[in-house]
């Protein structure tokens, strides 16, 4: 007997269909599975065979060839074990209808015939829908990844017995469907985020934090150990514009298929927030592997990345991230695929002014030798410095300030200037490919960063007098414009770019 | 011939104190020949075995050698030469020749020496570049050792206002210590003068840091001390200073600041003038500082407010956003406003003072 199913796989966050093929014949029994799995779909066959017995249906010792096709492509984790189970029974005349050839089957299963989560369901189910594909049969686990995605039909198990009855028509379909979920009902805002108001002083700190929200700017702030620097970081995220539904489902998606999403939620609703400690490898960071998983910085997609204490990342790890910072992905091209996972993330860098960490500081004597400052701050590669817009110092607040009275400014208030000045651009590039000031080309800033005769004056005698380095000059442009749309203004100022000079620290000779 | 004869022992590294024996017996025995030089007995006693071994293996690379210094446009400057500089000559303990690249003339200006810590704070900075700077100005050559911190501070600002200076490196001048100052060494190649006792191929060693601390003393007519801590190595500078007679100038600093021990304890014990401007300097040799015209600039009135509270000394950010009431993206601009036009100067860990 034969028996023809659908399932689906995933290369990177896209999937394909994968058609699960069971022969039944007479012979000796045993369960072969050809079609290019891995170990676990290798493995499936012992729990497939359990999983049976164990819901009171009948495994018939004879000889099965389980085929996953197309052969080509690699196919990974027990995602087709429902799928083979499924086949199996139909093979043997246990599922009487041929209702199973509607449904795209995916599920891995326990030996005791419990159907349990996989990873990827909601990139899967977006994938398969563009396919054309409409019902699905899924574990009861990853029910709420499915609920956000809108003219589809998945039934949701929690048992192998379900789905059987449920193929016999022996149950109400409905009982298993799962409802349909509105984004805008459950994107929260904010709730248990650090917010601005509980940050005491670093006024300039937070507001070149405003300014990269506004603008998608990469940050680097420079301070001494236990000055606020990761607190800041961890509020940024607050103060980024909510995520839209596109986006959260694009952030799911990535989730999903590493296996990091909490079920409980089944959509991302916050923008990410990724610290990937600096012992990390480069494959943890950019994705792929042997069985390829996104990174840390798709992870952090639609997001933040912050890397602390950036001088101690290797020198390697942080010049793979110059591809992502200019285009928003990462292709991670391995021996049999290569994969391009979306990788767009405002990268929030902190270090210590030198190795001690006091260096420049007011109270505490910096006991490094210049070689040493020399050489800490030359782990900085220039391309990469080249992609960071903004610099800011932090430096520790005294106890005078801590227990201050007056009132921060809390993160909602400051959000608010962040969208407007969000707005101002996807008007401005409303045509382009481009969403933020920081991913301006170098014709858009011709266009949209025009200086006027006292703007270029002051640029002019900003460089000469401060020394600054010419790479700092489409920084500060695309900072200034920023600026001005923070503050309504549809052409820069010189007091914008007064401003903007004033986050390039490390471009600065008194830094040397 | 003695130029010859004192290249060919320097070559050999051999120390300035016995390339002096070697000479004495030169001109007694009339040797006008480094082939006889290396077989005379004479010179054969005064050196050990391995520095007569170096002697007589460099015999043969001598002629390239010559040749390289030229073609890397190094000039040989020994004791007899017109352009040996005068201060130099007449100590105990002076080089029999030096390396010299850049511009020569400047050995017999009116040279003064600006030295102190690698690690200079932020005060100390600003001394160093305000004086290094007006000093430059009034004509002098400024002189250091192109180490980190205050050397290098001075021979910058030096050259930022378009003045003489020049540096005397503890290794020869293919060694350039720090790396880091290597292009602050090629400017100075270009625009001033670095200058060695040690032959171009000899790098720096801990030994010969101190010794070329008497060459910038040496050179001098007088030196300041802008900031030093008591165990800095600036003290050998402050003691051949002392030894030659020259004059030794300070600038006061705090009292519980490690980097100000040494210039302060200078000035309580009299052995240092005490300098809290440049005139102080200046006056002491009889020359005119350049005057410069109080210029009056305009500033709006939040300017005014950041230079009032900046009067008293160095705030940093987050207390000039209280004081002044001001918001944070006007404060930010103000203040770069004003350090482009030089009335504040912006530290480290955004501390700002007055210029």
């Amino acid at each position: 007997m034969l028996s023809t199913l659908k399932s689906f796989g995933l290369t990177g966050i896209d999937g394909f269909t994968v058609d699960v093929e069971i022969d039944i014949v007479g012979g000796l029994p045993r369960i072969d599975i050809v079609g290019l799995g891995d170990t676990a779909v290798k493995e499936s066959k012992e729990r497939v065979k359990s999983a049976i017995r164990n819901s009171g249906l009948e495994f018939l010792p004879k000889s099965i060839t389980l085929n996953l096709a197309p052969a080509d492509i690699k196919k990974e984790g027990p995602i087709y074990d429902l799928a083979f189970a499924v086949g199996i029974l139909s093979a043997s005349e246990q599922i009487t209808t041929k209702d199973y050839k509607d449904y795209i089957i995916l599920g891995e299963l326990s030996l005791d015939g419990k159907v349990k989560k996989v990873r990827g369901v909601l990139p899967m189910l977006i994938s398969a829908r563009s396919k054309g594909f409409r019902n699905f049969i899924i574990p009861k686990e990853n029910e709420n990844e499915a609920s956000f995605i809108e003219n589809i039909n998945c039934y949701a198990f929690s048992s192998l017995a379900q789905v059987v009855a449920f193929l016999n028509r022996d149950v109400n379909k409905e009982n298993y469907l799962v409802k349909t979920k509105r984004f805008a009902d459950i994107a929260t805002k904010n709730t248990n985020k650090l917010d601005f108001e509980n940050v005491k002083g670093q006024k300039m700190a937070k507001r070149a934090l405003e300014i990269a929200a506004a603008g998608g700017h990469n940050v680097l702030m420079i301070g001494p150990p236990g000055s606020g620097k990761s607190m800041l970081a961890k509020c940024f995220s607050g103060i980024l514009p909510d995520l839209t539904f596109e986006e959260a489902l694009e952030v799911t998606k990535i989730h999903s298929v590493a296996g990091e999403l909490d079920l409980n939620e089944g959509i991302i609703t916050e923008r990410p927030f990724r610290t990937p400690h600096h012992t990390a490898t480069a494959i943890s960071l950019t994705g792929g592997g042997a069985h390829a998983k996104p990174g840390e910085i798709s992870l952090a997609h639609n997001g933040v990345l912050f890397l602390d204490e950036f001088p101690e990342y290797s020198r390697h790890l942080i010049e793979t991230l110059r591809q992502p910072l200019e285009d928003g992905y990462i292709t991670v091209a391995r021996n049999l695929l290569t994969i391009t996972y979306p990788a767009s993330f405002t990268l929030i860098a902190s270090m210590n002014p030198c190795p001690c960490g006091n260096y420049g500081s007011k109270d505490r004597e910096c006991s490094c030798s210049p070689t040493q400052i020399h050489k800490y701050l030359s782990k900085l590669s220039g391309p990469i410095m080249d992609r960071i817009d903004i610099h800011v110092e932090v430096d520790n607040i005294t106890y005078k300030e801590l227990n201050a009275e007056n009132k921060e400014e809390p993160t909602a208030k400051i959000k608010e200037r962040v969208d407007k000045a969000r707005a101002v651009q996807l008007e401005r590039f409303k045509n382009s490919k481009v969403f933020s000031n920081a991913k301006m080309s170098v014709p858009q800033m011709k266009k949209f960063c025009p200086l006027s005769g006292d703007c270029q004056r002051l640029m002019e005698t900003a460089f000469t007098n401060l020394k600054l380095s010419a790479r700092a000059h489409d920084r500060i442009l695309k900072v200034a414009r920023t600026i001005a749309d923070l503050e309504g203004e549809e052409n820069i100022r010189p007091e914008h770019i007064a401003e903007a000079i004033s986050y390039r620290g490390l471009d600065r000779k008194y830094f040397k | 011939m003695k130029k010859k004869i004192l290249t060919y022992l320097s070559l050999a590294e051999i120390p300035n104190k016995k390339m002096e024996a070697v000479m004495e017996i030169v001109e007694e025995n009339g040797i006008d020949d480094i082939r006889k030089l290396v077989a005379d007995k004479g010179v054969m006693s005064v050196l050990s075995a391995n520095e007569y071994a170096n002697l007589a293996k460099k015999f043969d690379v001598f002629d390239s050698y010559v040749k390289n210094l030229k073609s890397d446009g190094i000039e040989v400057i020994i004791i007899d030469d017109e352009n040996y500089p005068n201060r130099l000559k007449d100590l105990p303990d002076a080089p029999l020749l030096l390396y010299v690249k850049g511009d020569a003339s400047l050995l017999n200006s009116d040279c003064f020496s600006i030295v102190g810590t690698r690690i200079p704070s932020n005060y100390g900075k600003f001394v160093t570049e305000k004086l290094a700077r007006e000093l430059a100005e009034a004509g002098l050559t400024i002189v250091s050792g192109l180490a980190y911190g205050v050397d290098s501070l001075s021979h910058r600002s030096a050259l930022e206002v378009g003045g003489k200076t020049i540096a005397v490196l503890g290794g020869g001048l293919n060694h350039i210590y720090p790396e880091a100052n290597t292009n602050l060494a090629e400017e100075m190649m270009k625009k001033g003068l670095v200058i060695s006792e040690y032959p171009p191929f000899s790098p720096p060693t801990k030994y010969t840091f101190p010794l070329r601390n008497r060459i910038i003393a040496g050179l001098s007519l007088g030196t300041l001390i802008t900031e030093a801590s008591k165990k800095s190595g600036t003290i050998h500078t402050k003691d051949y200073t002392l030894d030659y007679g020259r004059d030794l100038f300070a600038v006061p600093g705090n009292i519980n600041s490690s980097k100000s021990e040494l210039p302060n304890e200078l000035i309580r014990s009299s052995q240092a003038e005490c300098v809290i401007e440049v005139d102080d300097i200046l006056k002491f040799y009889g020359i005119d500082g350049v005057k410069k015209e109080e210029k009056t600039v305009e500033v709006s009135f939040d300017e005014q407010t950041i230079l009032n509270l900046l009067k008293d000394g160095e705030q940093d950010f987050d207390y000039l956003a209280q004081k002044s009431q001001l918001p944070t993206n006007i404060l930010n601009s103000c203040l770069t406003t004003l350090e482009i036009r030089g009335l504040i100067r912006r530290m480290p860990s955004k501390t700002f003072m007055l210029a």
